[in-house]
């Protein structure tokens, strides 16, 4: 070929740089110049011999795409783009991982600070700390959606078992993923529920040699320090990332392999065609897919981003505490069946039961070998996965703090008016108009909403905690049983241990500059022996400390709203 | 598949102009997120502070106001820190007088850290109970004390008599002091019990030697001091003579654990020290 020197001479300057730059366009697409490109978005016909088809042959990153699809399966039903969607969300965590890994180094000493620093140092490091955790929820959810699919359709079904094989292992490194950089940060709800899921992890049925020897690699000692982080730092960004990848690309293959599985009622019962694609049924991935695979993925930024700008703020509580056990240890909500099984059945059983079951859900294609993909019969197996679906949600909900352990009446109000961490209740609430003084629940303070609003979450609070015995019109009546010992108990509708006629009130005052403390009261006599007993429960509240900012979040729940 | 293309394209220029949206808001955010850590911090600080700190240094870091596990009133042993002589000042008065030449902020974290005197180690480097983190959040818990009401009062700084009988003869206190005031403020206010011991005998001397003899021995101490100038200098430069016996063997120093800072505490009301000279020396 003429340099480009000798094509100057030949057709002029201009002429010389089109053919450049349509030389370049061929080289990058491995196949296609500038006209082929336009023509491809244009929706025309391609030229003879195809040249879209050849970035599949001689290019790199299309070689494991297929170069056309089976239109039965370009609509969105039956994939629903679950599949391109949980690939999109890997890529998208590993480079939003990639920018947060930047700012933190694994050590129990750093950790906490670099979180402070990502958010107040560092340019968009809220949000990019927000899009990372909101995708890694996001991705526990479509991995699993994508599950679901495959069984509803029957894809599962042969020859595509080892597909499904993959797929499990697949969903399992997704919530370790998830899961396992929910330790990096350091705080409070990472070193708790890492602790909680490790111990669970040593009650597997085995000799105590063997679970004291898993606690030990897990935690990197007795107990969750400098070394477990590191461990699962490294856990998070190196073995499973890699361990998805590989699996992903075995994955990948088998779908390309095998073809995506046609919707069922498509093809006659025991036949598979998803290979044999007629000429008038092909859908070609350039530029149909791909334009459509790129839409997607716009979508779910656009998604991903706003959501991590308005919507879903990643919590950060206080500083991991291996001494102070907070009052309800919840696991992240993927987990929270086994949480709930928990208090259903021994620690050994349940330990026991979940790879049991995932060697189960592994295996389940190679077993059920019923060669109808057809809904109509499959009664008994979308029953089944229905009544799982159902009790799985229900495991969920038992183990979300709703069904959880009730601790004495005036702490479920102080955590609800004013938890432990983050900015819920009264916290949230600006500083400013935390007016040092005595409140009582429900007043109404003139000139302050804020104020006011949480006054008004401190009665509603206090409502479902107490009763009167007295015709006290703000509780309702107390429901009185005695008990086989003699005390007598009062309940409510909403609980048995229920503070009869109690006075409560809110206390503000200002300790320090810019520091001022909350301090709930509660007085309650025992009816029976007249006997006092007050309690009280302080939260400290700093000018600075920013919680009017986390309000603005739907998932965080502030007095304000 | 252009209905494809049209949507994709706005939708990812939606996704860049909200991200270019959050970049032009982001200088604000950072601003309201900058003090967020010392803030929660501060916070974190005044509940261990709450939990450990105010039996010695008294709810309200004063060392006025001192209460044990129980509830009741004891002596606070430890040093006012919500005090002017403490915060006030790139280089305050507390730091002169330990002759500390780094950072307020780093006087006050070694201070928790490695323990000064009286005052017990709290970093775990140093075998104390608290991480780094929870060392610092007390250190920026004791120094947001600092304010402009606190600093604008003066540091009171009383210019003692060299020899107490002109200080007992000044205009500054009504002689002879009263005991049984002095009782008081060895057994609560100062604190002295906790190291001396109760004068009665009731409870031995635990780190500084017993004063019960002192009337007989602090005349034999020092040549040309007598009991009385003996305890009086000793109370205001306890490092200059060190006491042969104390409870766990001889006593240790120069320099000598007893806190240096009677002198500028007992400065806010000088009879102090007259009623406790009487205490100590009554008849």
């Amino acid at each position: 070929m003429a340099t480009f020197v000798e094509q100057v001479r030949e057709m002029g300057i201009k002429q010389a740089i089109v053919t450049k730059a349509d030389d370049v366009v061929e080289r990058l697409t491995a196949g296609m110049n500038i006209n082929d490109v336009r023509a491809a978005l244009r929706g025309d016909e391609p030229r003879r011999p195809n040249p879209r088809l050849r970035p599949h042959a001689d290019g790199f990153w299309l070689h494991i795409r297929p170069s056309f699809y089976h239109t039965g399966v370009t609509n969105i039903y039956p994939t629903f783009r679950l599949g391109w969607l949980s690939t999109f969300m890997l890529v998208w965590e590993t480079i939003t991982g990639l920018i947060l890994m930047v700012f933190y180094t694994p050590s129990p000493l750093s950790a906490y600070g670099n979180m402070w620093n990502i958010l107040g140092n560092v340019p968009l490091g809220q949000l990019f700390r927000n899009m990372h955790r909101l995708g890694a929820e996001v991705m526990v959810l479509v991995v699993a959606m994508h599950m679901l699919r495959t069984f509803v359709t029957g894809s599962y079904k042969k020859p595509r078992q080892f597909t499904w094989a993959t797929g499990m292992l697949l969903l399992v490194f997704t919530i370790f993923l998830s899961f396992s950089g929910y330790l990096l940060p350091w705080d409070q709800l990472a070193y708790w529920a890492l602790t909680v899921f490790i111990s669970g992890g040593a009650a597997a049925p085995a000799p105590a040699f063997v679970n004291e020897n898993i606690m030990l690699i897990l935690q990197g000692g007795p107990a969750l320090g400098a070394d477990g982080l590191l461990r699962w730092y490294l856990l998070h960004v190196l073995l499973l990332p890699l361990l998805a990848g590989i699996f992903f690309f075995v994955h990948y293959y088998k779908v390309v392999l095998y073809g995506i599985s046609l919707p069922p009622g498509r093809e006659q019962v025991g036949e598979d065609t998803a290979k044999r694609v007629p000429k008038d049924e092909r859908t070609y991935y350039i530029p149909d897919i791909l334009t459509s695979e790129l839409m997607w993925s716009a979508l779910a930024t656009l998604f991903l981003v706003a959501g991590a700008l308005w919507l879903w703020d990643a919590p950060l509580e206080t500083h991991a505490d291996p001494v102070v056990t907070p009052l309800h240890v919840v696991a992240p909500w993927y987990l929270s069946w086994s949480q709930g099984w928990l208090k259903l059945a021994d620690k050994t059983l349940v330990v026991g039961f979940i790879p049991l079951l995932l060697v189960a859900f592994i295996v389940m294609p190679y077993i059920e070998v019923g060669k109808s993909r057809r809904y109509a019969d499959r009664r008994v197996g979308l029953t089944v996965a229905m009544l799982f679906i159902a009790a799985m949600l229900v495991s969920n909900w038992m183990g979300s703090p709703e069904f959880r352990v009730q601790s004495s009446p005036d702490r479920e109000v102080s955590i609800q008016v004013l938890p432990e961490e983050g900015p819920g209740g009264i916290k949230g609430i600006p500083y400013e108009h935390l007016t040092p003084g005595t409140y009582s629940p429900g007043q109404v303070i003139d000139g302050n909403p804020f104020l006011t609003r949480g006054l008004e979450l401190f009665q509603s609070a206090m409502y479902q905690q107490s009763c009167t015995l007295t015709g006290n019109p703000q509780w309702t009546a107390c429901t009185v049983e005695t008990l086989d010992n003699g005390t007598r108990r009062f309940s409510n509708f909403f609980t048995t241990d229920a503070m009869p006629d109690p006075v409560a009130h809110l206390e503000i005052v200002e300790v320090q500059p810019n520091l001022k403390e909350l301090i709930l009261h509660y007085e309650i006599t025992n009816p029976d022996t007249g006997a006092v007993s007050k309690t009280e429960w302080t939260r400290p509240r700093h000018a600075f400390s920013n919680y009017e900012e986390e309000c603005r979040f739907l998932n965080k729940s502030c007095a304000t709203d | 598949m252009q209905i494809k293309i049209v949507i994709g394209t706005i939708a990812f220029m939606i996704a860049m102009m909200v991200l270019g949206y959050s970049a032009l808001r982001e200088p604000a955010r950072l601003g309201r997120f900058t003090n967020a850590e010392v803030g929660r911090s501060i916070e974190a600080g005044s509940e261990i502070f709450a939990n450990n700190c105010t039996t010695c240094h008294g709810t309200d870091g004063t060392a006025q106001n001192c209460v044990d596990s129980t509830g009741n009133q004891i002596a606070c042993q430890g040093l006012p820190l919500n005090y002017n002589a403490l915060l006030c000042g790139d280089v305050s008065q507390r730091m002169t007088d330990m002759n500390w030449s780094g950072t307020k902020a780093n006087y006050v974290l070694t201070t928790i850290s490695a323990g000064r005197g009286a005052m017990p180690t709290w970093h775990e480097q140093f075998g104390g109970p608290l991480r780094p983190d929870q060392v610092q959040n007390v250190a920026n818990f004791v120094l947001n004390w600092e304010s402009e009401t606190l600093c604008s009062a003066p540091v009171v700084t009383y210019e003692w008599p060299d020899q107490v009988t002109d200080f007992l003869s000044g205009p500054d206190v009504t002689s002879p002091g009263d005991a049984t005031r002095g009782a008081d403020l060895y057994a609560v206010t100062y604190g002295c019990a906790a190291c001396h011991g109760a004068h009665d005998g009731s409870t031995p001397a635990a780190i500084g030697p017993s004063l019960i003899d002192i009337k007989t021995n602090g005349a034999t101490r020092v040549d040309g001091m007598d009991a009385q100038q003996y305890v009086y200098h000793s109370i205001l430069f306890p490092s200059d003579f060190i006491a042969p016996e104390c409870p766990t063997g001889p006593c240790a120093g120069p320099p000598s654990v007893m806190p240096a800072n009677f002198a500028s505490r007992m400065g806010d009301n000088p009879q102090d020290m007259a009623d406790m000279l009487a205490f100590l020396l009554g008849e």
